[in-house]
C-alpha cells in the first residue's frame, strides 16, 4: 500500500501541469456556458497524454490521475474515455470518444470519432460520421451533440461489453473527482474574500462545516477512483462512480448556495464544474444504476 | 501509488483471523456487549494475555518492551481485525494503541517499569480522565484540580462519561495544576487511591461503558505526574494524533452491513431502497477505509498527519452512520432481540462522532488547516 505517486507518474504530473497551465483561467469576459478547447486538447495529443495508460511504468492509476487533473481546467477537453476506455477495446478506434446512452445527448458527441453505443442491455461501438451528429445548446458546460440518424455499429461480446461498462464508471469518477475539487477550491477563494457582517463568509463556523463536509466527500470519490483504476475491478467501479455521483449531488447545491447570487451569474465560473458534473448525473443509469451494480458485485 | 498488500501482511492478517477463530468462544457475539461490559472486561484480561503469549498484543511495540519493532500497517490490520471481531481486548486496545506509546515517550523510568510490563502481559485496564460536565470538546475549561501539598498533590473535581472507568485499574487523567488555560497537568492514578467514587452511568452505547469519577482529596505523590507540570496539552495532542485513526471502525461497520444484506436476502427482502442504501454505505465504508489507509502510509513513512487524520475521522463516521441507519431501516429486528453483533454495532455506532474528539471539531480542523478558510472570531 502506497499512496504516494511513483517517480514517474510524478514526472507525468509536472509535465502534464506545465501543459495545462496557460488553460487554468477562462478567457476575460467570458460569459459562456461551454468552454471547450480544441488547443488543449491538440496539445495533449502531440504530447502523447492520450497513451500514457499503455506505457507499463504509468498504467491505468496514472491515466486516471491525469483525467482527475484535466478535469480541475475550466476548458473541457474529452480525456477521460480516450485514456481510460481506449487501451480497453479491440481494434484501433481513433479518439475523441463519446458515449450516446439509448440516443440522448451527449459530451463530445460532435468532436468524437468514435461512439460507444449504449442501447439497452447492449454495448456497441461505431465510427462517428460528423454529419450523423448535431450540436446541442446545453446547460451542461460540456459541448454536447445528438446523433441524428440511424447508426450501424458494431455490439461488443458481453463479457467486453461489461468490461467497457466498468471502465466508463472510474472515468466517470476520475473526471468527478477533478471537478469537484476544481468547484470547491473556485469556492473557497470566493469565500476567502468575500465579506458580510463585516468578516469573510467563510469564517462563519455554518458555512465551514459544510465545506469540511463537501471537502472529505471530493477527497473520497478521489480515493476511490484511484483505488478502482489500480484494481480494475467492477466492484470497486460501481462504488466510485456512486460516490462520485452522491457526492455530486451535495456538493453542486451546497457551492452555488455558498456564492450567493454570484453563483447565479456566468461572470464566476463555478458553473463550468458544477453543470459537469450535474451532467455527470445521469450517466449509466445515475445512482440507482450504480448501486445496482454495487449489489451485483460486492454483496454476490 | 500501490493499494496492494505485501505476502508479509497478508499472512500476518491470516495469523490473527486464525487466532481469533481459535481463541474466540462460540457464544463470543453474543457476549459482546460492548467493550465497558463486566462479562468483556473480564474476558479481555484472559484473551489478552493469550494474545500476548502468541506476539499479538503489542507487536508493533519496541522490543525492549514486549514487543518485536513491527511497523504501522501491522497494528492498523490487528486493530482491524480486532474491531470487526467485536474489539475482544475490551478497553485495552487504548493501551496498545496510545497509552502504553505515549508512556514510552514522556514516561518516567518508574512509571515506565510500573505500567508498560502489565499492558504488554495485557493484564491491566486503564481509563481517560479527560470530559468534564464543563468541559467536553473544550477541555481546556476542565476544572478538576491537583493541589500541591509537600511531595504530594491532592486531587479534587470530578470526570465524566469515562469509559471503562468501573473496571480500570488506572487513570490517565487531567487536572489543572495553575491558573491560566493552559496550566493542565497529566497524573497516572491508581483507581484504589482512597477518594476516588466510581459511578455508572445508564447509556445507549452498552453495558458499563461509561461513567462518573469523583475525586475527593484523592492524594497521588508527585512522582505521579507524566511529564512536567502543564505539559498536558503537548503530550495529549501527540497521544491522540494517534487515535484519530485508532479505531478503524469502518472494518466492523463494512462486516455488519455485509451480514445485514445476506440475512436481508435470504428474507428476499433485498429491495431496490435496500439495494440503494446498502450502496450508498458500502462506498462510505470504502472511502474511509481508504483514507485511514493513507494516513496509515503516512505514519509508515515516518509524516505526521495534520487535518488528513481529521478527514478520515469524520469519513469513518460517515460510514458508521450510514451502516446503522441501514440496518434500523432495513432489519429493525436488530434493536429488538435481533442478531448480537448487529445490536452491539449500532449501540457502539453512536460513539464515532464523540469519543476521541467530537466529529465537529474535526470539521473545524479540515475547514481552517486543510482548505483554510479563515478562522472565526474568538
Amino acid at each position: 500500500m502506497d499512496f504516494a505517486p511513483n517517480e514517474d507518474q510524478i514526472a507525468l504530473n509536472s509535465a502534464l501541469e506545465k501543459l495545462a497551465s496557460k488553460f487554468t483561467s477562462p478567457p476575460t469576459d467570458f460569459r459562456q456556458f461551454n468552454l471547450y478547447s480544441e488547443e488543449l486538447d491538440q496539445q495533449l495529443e502531440l504530447g502523447g497524454f492520450f497513451d500514457a495508460a499503455e506505457i507499463p511504468e504509468l498504467g491505468p492509476v496514472s491515466a486516471a490521475m491525469m483525467t482527475e487533473q484535466l478535469a480541475r481546467l475550466p476548458y473541457a477537453v474529452e480525456s477521460a474515455l480516450s485514456m481510460l476506455i481506449k487501451p480497453q477495446l479491440k481494434g484501433d478506434w481513433p479518439r475523441p470518444y463519446a458515449v450516446v446512452d439509448n440516443g440522448r445527448p451527449s459530451r463530445f458527441a460532435k468532436q468524437a470519432k468514435t461512439l460507444i453505443i449504449i442501447e439497452k442491455e447492449q454495448v456497441g461501438i461505431a465510427a462517428a460520421p460528423s454529419e450523423a451528429v448535431e450540436s446541442v445548446d446545453s446547460l451542461f458546460a460540456y459541448p454536447m451533440g445528438k446523433v441524428s440518424q440511424k447508426l450501424e455499429y458494431t455490439p461488443l461480446p458481453k463479457t467486453e461489453a461489461n468490461k467497457i461498462r466498468v471502465w466508463m464508471r472510474i472515468a466517470l469518477a476520475a473526471e468527478a473527482a477533478g471537478l469537484l475539487q476544481a468547484a470547491l477550491n473556485a469556492a473557497t477563494e470566493h469565500l476567502s474574500i468575500r465579506k458580510q457582517f463585516g468578516r469573510p463568509l467563510g469564517s462563519f463556523q455554518a458555512v465551514q462545516h459544510r465545506m469540511a463536509e463537501c471537502t472529505v466527500l471530493a477527497k473520497g470519490v478521489r480515493l476511490l477512483a484511484l483505488k478502482a483504476a489500480w484494481s480494475e475491478d467492477a466492484g470497486d467501479a460501481a462504488l466510485a462512480a456512486l460516490h462520485a455521483q452522491e457526492s455530486a449531488t451535495r456538493v453542486v447545491y451546497d457551492l452555488h448556495q455558498f456564492m450567493g447570487a454570484m453563483g447565479m451569474t456566468l461572470e464566476f465560473p463555478l458553473h463550468l464544474w458544477t453543470y459537469r458534473l450535474k451532467a455527470l448525473l445521469s450517466e449509466l443509469n445515475g445512482r440507482g444504476g450504480q448501486a445496482q451494480a454495487v449489489a451485483t458485485h460486492c454483496f454476490a | 501509488m500501490e493499494f496492494n498488500w505485501t505476502q508479509q501482511q497478508q499472512e500476518f492478517r491470516a495469523t490473527v483471523r486464525e487466532f481469533l477463530e481459535k481463541n474466540l468462544p462460540e457464544n463470543w457475539e453474543s457476549i459482546a456487549h460492548g467493550p465497558g461490559s463486566a462479562t468483556q472486561s473480564e474476558f479481555s484480561k484472559q484473551f489478552c494475555g493469550q494474545l500476548a503469549e502468541a506476539g499479538l498484543l503489542v507487536p508493533h511495540w519496541p522490543q525492549a518492551w514486549g514487543g518485536r519493532d513491527a511497523d504501522a500497517w501491522s497494528a492498523f490490520i490487528l486493530a482491524e481485525e480486532m474491531w470487526a471481531a467485536g474489539e475482544p481486548r475490551g478497553g485495552q486496545y487504548m493501551n496498545v494503541n496510545w497509552i502504553g506509546p505515549t508512556l514510552m515517550r514522556f514516561g518516567s523510568k518508574e512509571q515506565q517499569q510500573r505500567y508498560i510490563p502489565p499492558m504488554a502481559k495485557g493484564e491491566t485496564i486503564w481509563c481517560q480522565g479527560f470530559s468534564e460536565p464543563e468541559a467536553g470538546s473544550d477541555l481546556a475549561s476542565l476544572r478538576t484540580r491537583a493541589e500541591k501539598s509537600g511531595s504530594d498533590y491532592i486531587i479534587n473535581g470530578q470526570k465524566i462519561w469515562t469509559s471503562y472507568a468501573g473496571d480500570a485499574d488506572t487513570c490517565f487523567l487531567l487536572a489543572r495544576t495553575g491558573s491560566g488555560k493552559k496550566a493542565i497537568s497529566i497524573f497516572l492514578v491508581p483507581m484504589e487511591t482512597p477518594g476516588i467514587t466510581v459511578v455508572e452511568i445508564p447509556s445507549l452505547i452498552g453495558e458499563g461503558d461509561i461513567h462518573e469519577v469523583f475525586f475527593e482529596n484523592a492524594k497521588v505523590p508527585a512522582s505521579a505526574m507524566l511529564g512536567e507540570e502543564g505539559e498536558a496539552w503537548d503530550i495529549v495532542r501527540k497521544a491522540l494524533s494517534l487515535e484519530r485513526v485508532g479505531i478503524p471502525r469502518f472494518a466492523l461497520a463494512s462486516r455488519i452491513l455485509h451480514r445485514a444484506v445476506a440475512q436481508l436476502k435470504v428474507q428476499c427482502r433485498f429491495h431496490l431502497g435496500a439495494i440503494e442504501q446498502s450502496a450508498r454505505a458500502h462506498a462510505a465504508c470504502e472511502a474511509a477505509r481508504l483514507f485511514s489507509y493513507e494516513i496509515i502510509d503516512q505514519r509508515q513513512k515516518g509524516i505526521i498527519a495534520g487535518a488528513e487524520a481529521s478527514v478520515a475521522r469524520v469519513a469513518t463516521v460517515n460510514a458508521e452512520r450510514a451502516v446503522a441507519e441501514f440496518v434500523v431501516e432495513h432489519l429493525p429486528e436488530t434493536l429488538s432481540g435481533g442478531d448480537p453483533l448487529l445490536l452491539a454495532h449500532h449501540q457502539r455506532g453512536i460513539v464515532a462522532g464523540i469519543a476521541s474528539g467530537a466529529a465537529e471539531i474535526q470539521l473545524n480542523l479540515i475547514a481552517t488547516q486543510l482548505i483554510q478558510l479563515p478562522r472565526e472570531p474568538r
